[in-house]
């Protein structure tokens, strides 16, 4: 008997390590399932209503595109300047028929940081809601959402470690004695022409030359690259409380004008009516103050037709030291604006009377032909 | 004020003695100043304004553009009332001679500038601001009606200056607001008193083109009680929206209930010549603040 007892405990310990197994691998399992679990419970936890610093920004990506796996991929868009990488995030319903993109962008200027968190609230909107909301999932059906939550990773970082009012990118020039280009001048339309600056040192420094830098390429390649079902070009700024229409470089309108302009003043209705916040629209030449070189300038002169930029809260009171309290309501309203904005383009496109119009002009055609064969 | 030894233009001099003050300042409580500065943040803006103590982006209206509408609501009758608790600002730029004058005419209302939750909108104010030859420090005439009555606005300054002399010195004040956009309440008059003296420099400042908001109170430098009066030495950050530049500018703000308030300054520009306040501005004449 105590034979037996002692061969079983010695096979009971010999035989496990045998077979591999020891405490540290249950506990390396133990930690996995911790971790992840912690990690979903970090989306969880992620606050839409405070600042996030970069650090945080690309981990709530990651948890994002892992949680709704079926619907958002993270692509890699560029390195920027401090070789950081640069990335977006691609909403899409998988299905069989073509889509049509939706881009939007936000913190190309560096203080203005509650663009960034309306890109992150966009996405929690969308994904919390795709499912059950027929909005959205109407949206869903014929629109890709590509989302860049901070173009300007290097000057963003760089207000919350040094200088909270930094605007500019963070590149070297004039051999290290002066930092940062002004990436919202620095695109290829009618670059540096006016509303800009050739020196280093002033804020709206256009770069060394169009597209000199590595943000603007990344982005400027990928647009390019997909420009033909590219419908809808938003960049987010703040502040001004303005929707901004082409151009900054010439009080010329572009050929939609009426037409962005009248969407645009739908949207700021619906936006007022979340909290009654009062929103101007018109170009940007207009209403704000001659640029050249514009994010929002160029992509409508390639021809995406639907080429705005938001400025968001306030109107002065804190400019671009918005209160984290004001987050929420900011998001809510400038959602309701988002969307306003893409169910015009989504009526425009796919809408009843524009189905009905191509159903009609088949049955013509159908009929036509029949009446020809039968000549 | 305007054109008054006592209070800008003197440009940043070492505290050495404690000149008297001038006759001819203008007693203002300190509430009034703030009715000033909200004052001189409006002018250009034609259009509704919500509250005191919300600056309110402005661009140039009329006098540059003389086709160009008021940024928001001008005349439209319709959408009086429209926003709850605004009332409808008309404006009438009128340009005397095109690019060396600017005239515009503003009307709006005033409140409170730390409101109570509730509380009702206080004055209907009017206003003539006038711009020559492009040229800084607008004259301004104003008129209001229905602002608190004086005993409370000295009772309410001296509410304000009690709590300010209570504050521990030296203080512990690195940004307000900080980088998330918090003003802690124990700190809020600091805020106040920060932002009554820079908006004199911005109205310093302030053209038909050329327009600001503070950004941020960046230091504090000193914070001083003696003899009573409260003396302030800061630096803010000053947006300027058109270049979208920070300006800082060093503030030295002496301030006692029921007396005039003394602003020096002294800010770092850029391009331009460094503006210490003694330029000629387009208030040539020294203007008189009626009905106060």
């Amino acid at each position: 008997m105590k034979l037996l007892l002692g061969t079983l405990y010695l096979l009971g310990i010999l035989v496990p390590e045998e077979l591999g197994y020891d405490g540290s691998l249950a506990q390396h399992r133990r930690e996995v399932v911790e971790e992840t679990v912690s990690q979903r419970r970090g989306l969880d936890a992620y606050s839409y209503t405070r600042y996030h610093p970069m650090e945080e920004i690309y981990q709530w990506m990651i948890q994002i595109s892992e949680k709704y796996a079926e619907v958002v991929t993270q692509h890699f868009l560029g390195m920027t300047y401090e070789t950081r990488p640069m990335y977006y995030l691609k909403i899409s319903q998988p299905s069989n028929n073509p889509k049509k993109i939706i881009w939007m962008d936000c913190g190309i200027h560096a203080r203005e940081w509650i663009a960034p968190a309306f890109c992150q609230w966009f996405v929690k909107e969308i994904l919390q809601n795709y499912k059950d909301d027929s909005r959205i999932k109407k949206l869903l059906r014929n629109l890709d959402f590509y989302v860049l939550p901070v173009l300007n990773i290097d000057g963003y970082i760089y207000t919350w470690t040094t200088d909270r009012l930094w605007r500019k990118s963070r590149s070297s020039h004039n051999n290290g004695t002066c930092f940062g280009t002004d990436l919202n001048r620095n695109f290829n339309v009618s670059w540096c022409s006016i509303g800009a600056s050739r020196n280093c040192q002033d804020i709206t420094f256009c770069g060394t030359g169009p597209v000199s830098e590595p943000e603007t390429k990344a982005v400027s390649s990928l647009i390019e690259s997909k420009k033909d079902n590219i419908v809808c070009f938003l960049t987010m700024h703040s502040f001004g409380q303005l929707i901004l229409t082409p151009y900054g470089y010439t009080k010329n309108k572009s050929s939609n004008h009426e037409e962005l302009i009248q969407v645009g003043q739908k949207a700021a209705n619906a936006l007022k009516e979340k909290h009654g916040t009062n929103y101007r629209v018109g170009s940007s030449a207009d209403i704000l103050y001659a640029t050249s070189g514009s994010s929002r300038d160029w992509a409508r002169d390639i021809g995406i037709p639907f080429s705005y930029t938001f400025e968001l809260r306030d109107n002065g009171t804190y400019g671009f030291v918005l209160p984290e309290a004001q987050i929420q309501a900011t998001c809510e309203e400038s959602m309701a604006a988002i969307l306003s904005v893409l169910d015009d383009v989504y009526e425009k496109y796919w809408g009843v009377d524009s189905a009905g119009k191509a159903a009609s002009s088949a049955v013509m055609l159908g009929l036509l032909f029949s009446f020809l064969s039968l000549l | 004020m305007p054109g008054s030894s006592c209070v800008i233009g003197c440009g940043l001099e070492t505290r050495k003695e404690e000149p008297p003050f001038s006759q001819h300042c203008f007693p203002q409580p300190l509430w009034l100043l703030l009715i000033l500065t909200y004052l001189i943040e409006r002018l250009m803006m034609c259009r509704d304004m919500p509250a005191v103590n919300e600056w309110i982006s402005f661009a140039p209206c009329g006098c540059s553009n003389p086709r160009a509408s008021c940024r928001g609501r001008t005349t439209q009758p319709e959408e009086v009332g429209s926003m709850p608790g605004t009332e409808l600002l008309n404006s009438k730029p009128r340009i005397v001679n095109p690019k060396k004058e600017c005239q515009v005419d503003l009307v709006f209302t005033t409140d409170r500038y730390n409101p109570e939750e509730g509380e009702e909108r206080l004055g209907k104010c009017s206003a003539r601001v006038f711009f020559r030859n492009q040229k800084p420090r607008p004259a301004i005439n104003v008129t209001c009606t229905r602002l608190i009555e004086k005993n409370k606005r000295q009772q309410e300054d001296y509410l304000l200056y009690k709590h300010m002399k209570q504050l521990k010195t030296p203080l512990d004040v690195v940004s307000i607001p900080d980088s998330h956009g918090h003003i802690d309440p124990s700190l809020r008059p600091i805020w106040d008193l920060a932002f009554l003296g820079g908006s004199y420099v911005m109205w310093e400042k302030t053209t038909q083109f050329l327009h600001y908001y503070m950004a941020q109170l960046s230091s504090v430098n000193q914070w001083k009680t003696n003899d009573d009066a409260i003396d302030f030495d800061y630096t803010v950050l000053l947006h300027e929206f058109s270049t979208q530049e920070i300006i800082p500018c060093r503030i030295h703000l002496v301030w006692y209930p029921g007396k005039p308030l003394k602003v020096k300054y002294h800010c770092q520009e850029l391009q331009t010549p460094e503006a210490s306040g003694t330029e000629e501005g387009s208030a040539v004449a020294p203007t008189e603040l009626n009905n106060f």
